[in-house]
């Protein structure tokens, strides 16, 4: 049985769900108790949890970032929040040369089962340094997982799987979906990590989209005259290019849109691992459409011409054919 | 310059030993390293054995370890980890603490509650923070101990961590080396009087000490580890030494003063100070500070032997710990 519900009270459920299955898991950030985080998403676990296992910190995400790395290797499972994806880069140094650098280096004795939650996307009027999608930089560096959420289903199935994990995920729900509705399961559920799955199947060309732009591309395809493969990647790092490539195979046509920035962005690395292994199977040059390389800009009118709309993604996919 | 010895004579023993054993196994390294036998670069100890002896005589084995500076082998050495690991691991070897994945600034070993160093410098705190906050959470009495060394204290990183822990009065010390040097910028040009007075803005108590009397460090680490055992939060000590090594093997150290390098060699050499000291109070004889020393050395030959010996990884290796794997939920069926 299903029953709907929204893309933020399915995250919700997923802290609430492990924090109940597993006293190790615990939950710290700013205004994560009874403020009930920026989005609804923590709210009433302070209250059920207590205050050994939901913790306010001080404004501070070196500290947040620093403290759960510490946390996991000393045998708990944090699940440390940041408030918007963008204050990534205030932990730079803990984000990008500690956490998923450590185990490495320790030649795998150090284990770090975190999750950080940062909601991260564009399209709420929040500008330059709250809008950001950061799959990207942290693709770059080998060592964390990177997941992003597209609907309620994935939101609730993968957040869990992240928490349950042994690497350090960083877990990326979109700003924009936290009111959209999906079908989530009555029954406890979980989704894997590191596979992208075919949402809709197609013959004539792969796109490949996630969280708002999958939802963009959906509608794009619907508007045409030709018979899409919907392509969700989940985890951006590992990423599963078997299952794009498969489809590249089938279909000989390729499109890859995502909320980075275009330049040295998700899009180009998705296009490459497949054109550079499975170059035969096109029938046409791939395509890549992304953010525009530009800082994200408050102004709604600006904001929708540097991110992709459905009319850009339509536009992509009547290119390669 | 001796003092009356104020522990007993087992401590002092040991205490001379840990010594010892980082002086002897430095000064190995140090020609393994001339003889291009170790890759990439050292940065030795001299100066620092009492500080990292008595700082560890002072913890419990289930005590986390998270250190930090650039005075790290030491460190190793103190919190028990074998040898022949630090030395293969210096060797990038297979047989390595790290299976050469980490190298001389990387050594970690969990099951001594020895936490990686974070090389960036000054980023190690916070994570200590988090395994005090991880003891607490699991109902031991554990502390983390964290060092820094005076340059990392600039660090925003190093204050943070003095407010996370201070927030929840975490059982964690912090200690600060202070060896008078940043490579080549002088801790006397930072703006505190003491290091140490980075705990007082955030309440913290603090000791600002002498770090080459291995004894004083042992008394003052303990004092704060009991208070921190005890639920009494976090502490801040300054431990006071000198450099008596370059920053690392190569650095010709232009920017130091050497009548005033000679007279900290002369004054402030931990390990000759104690052994004079222990002798003259009658707690050990020269003969058994010399079998001591020919056990030690012993051990340390061995450790080159084993990391000679230690096969060098495949290069396949070079892909192992990324990720473990399956991911979660990863190859089954939905």
């Amino acid at each position: 049985m299903t029953r709907e519900i929204t893309y933020i009270e399915a995250v919700a459920e997923a802290i609430d769900e492990e924090m109940d299955r597993d006293d190790d898991v615990i939950l710290f950030g700013e205004d994560v108790e009874d403020f009930g985080g920026n989005f609804g998403e923590t709210a009433g676990l302070h209250e059920k949890y207590d205050d050994d296992r939901v913790r306010n910190t001080p404004l501070a995400e070196i500290g947040i970032a620093g403290m759960a790395l510490g946390a996991a290797v000393g045998g708990i499972r944090p699940v440390a929040e940041l408030q918007f994806a963008d204050f990534a880069a205030t932990a730079g140094d803990e984000i990008f040369n500690q956490i998923p650098k450590q185990p490495y280096v320790s030649g795998g004795s150090l284990e770090v089962p975190l999750t950080i939650f940062a909601p991260s996307g564009a399209g709420i009027g929040a500008g330059a340094q709250h809008s950001q999608s950061v799959h990207s930089w942290l693709g770059n560096v080998p060592g964390w997982v990177v997941v992003t959420a597209t609907t309620p289903y994935d939101a609730k199935g993968l957040l869990k799987s992240a928490i349950r994990d042994d690497n350090p995920v960083f877990y990326l729900p979109h700003k924009a979906l936290v009111e959209t509705q999906g079908e989530v399961p009555d029954e406890e559920y979980t989704l894997p990590l590191g596979e992208a799955v075919v949402e809709e199947e197609g013959e004539d060309v792969t796109v490949v989209a996630t969280q708002v732009m999958f939802h963009r591309a959906k509608e794009a395809a619907a508007d045409l005259d030709v018979n899409v493969e919907l392509i969700n990647p989940r985890t951006f790092a590992p990423l599963d290019t078997e299952t794009i490539a498969e489809s590249v195979e089938k279909t000989g046509r390729l499109v890859v849109v995502d909320e980075t920035v275009e330049r040295y962005g998700t899009q180009s690395h998705i296009a490459n691992e497949i054109v550079e292994n499975h170059f035969f199977s096109f029938d046409a040059p791939p395509k890549t459409i992304g953010v525009k390389d530009v800082p994200i800009p408050v102004s709604p009118t600006l904001e929708t011409e540097v991110i992709p709309g459905t009319e850009r993604i339509k536009a992509g996919i009547e290119s390669v054919f | 310059m001796t003092h009356d010895v104020s522990v007993d004579d087992e401590m002092a023993k040991h205490l001379l030993q840990e010594m010892l054993r980082i002086k002897i196994f430095e000064e190995e390294t140090k020609a393994r390293y001339e003889e291009g036998e170790i890759p990439g670069f050292v940065h030795l100890d001299r100066g620092h054995e009492g500080s990292h002896a008595g700082m560890a005589a002072a913890m419990r084995d289930d005590d986390w370890l998270a250190v930090g500076g650039a005075r790290l082998v030491g460190q190793y050495i103190v919190k028990g980890v074998p040898l022949g690991e630090i030395m293969a691991e210096l060797y990038g070897r297979t047989g390595g603490s790290n299976k050469g994945h980490g190298g001389q600034m990387h050594v970690s070993k969990v099951d001594r509650k020895l936490y990686g160093h974070a090389a960036t410098i000054g980023s190690g705190q916070n994570p200590a923070v988090g395994l005090a906050l991880a003891e607490e959470m699991k109902g031991t009495d554990n502390v983390a101990v964290t060092t820094i060394g005076d340059g990392g204290t600039s660090r925003g990183s190093f204050h943070t961590a003095l407010i996370f822990a201070a927030y929840w009065d975490l059982p964690v010390v912090f200690i600060i080396e202070n060896n008078g040097w940043a490579i080549s910028t002088p801790s006397e040009s930072l703006p505190p009087d003491r290091l140490s007075d980075y705990g007082d803005p955030v309440n913290i108590p603090t000791e600002s000490i002498d770090g080459s009397d291995v004894e004083t460090v042992y008394h003052t680490v303990s004092e704060a580890i009991d208070r921190a055992r005890d639920g009494g939060g976090p502490t801040v000590i300054e431990s006071r030494v000198a450099r008596l090594n370059p920053h690392f093997e190569g650095d010709k150290e232009t920017y130091r003063d050497e009548e005033e390098l000679e007279r900290a060699l002369e004054e402030k050499d931990p390990v000759k100070n104690y052994r004079e000291r222990v002798l003259e109070a009658g707690v050990v004889s020269e003969s058994e500070i010399e079998d001591i020393i020919d056990t030690i050395e012993r051990e340390v030959q061995e450790a080159v032997e084993y990391a000679r010996e230690s096969p060098d990884p495949e290069p396949e290796a070079a892909y192992e710990h990324v990720y473990k794997t399956p991911l979660y939920g990863q190859g089954e069926q939905e």
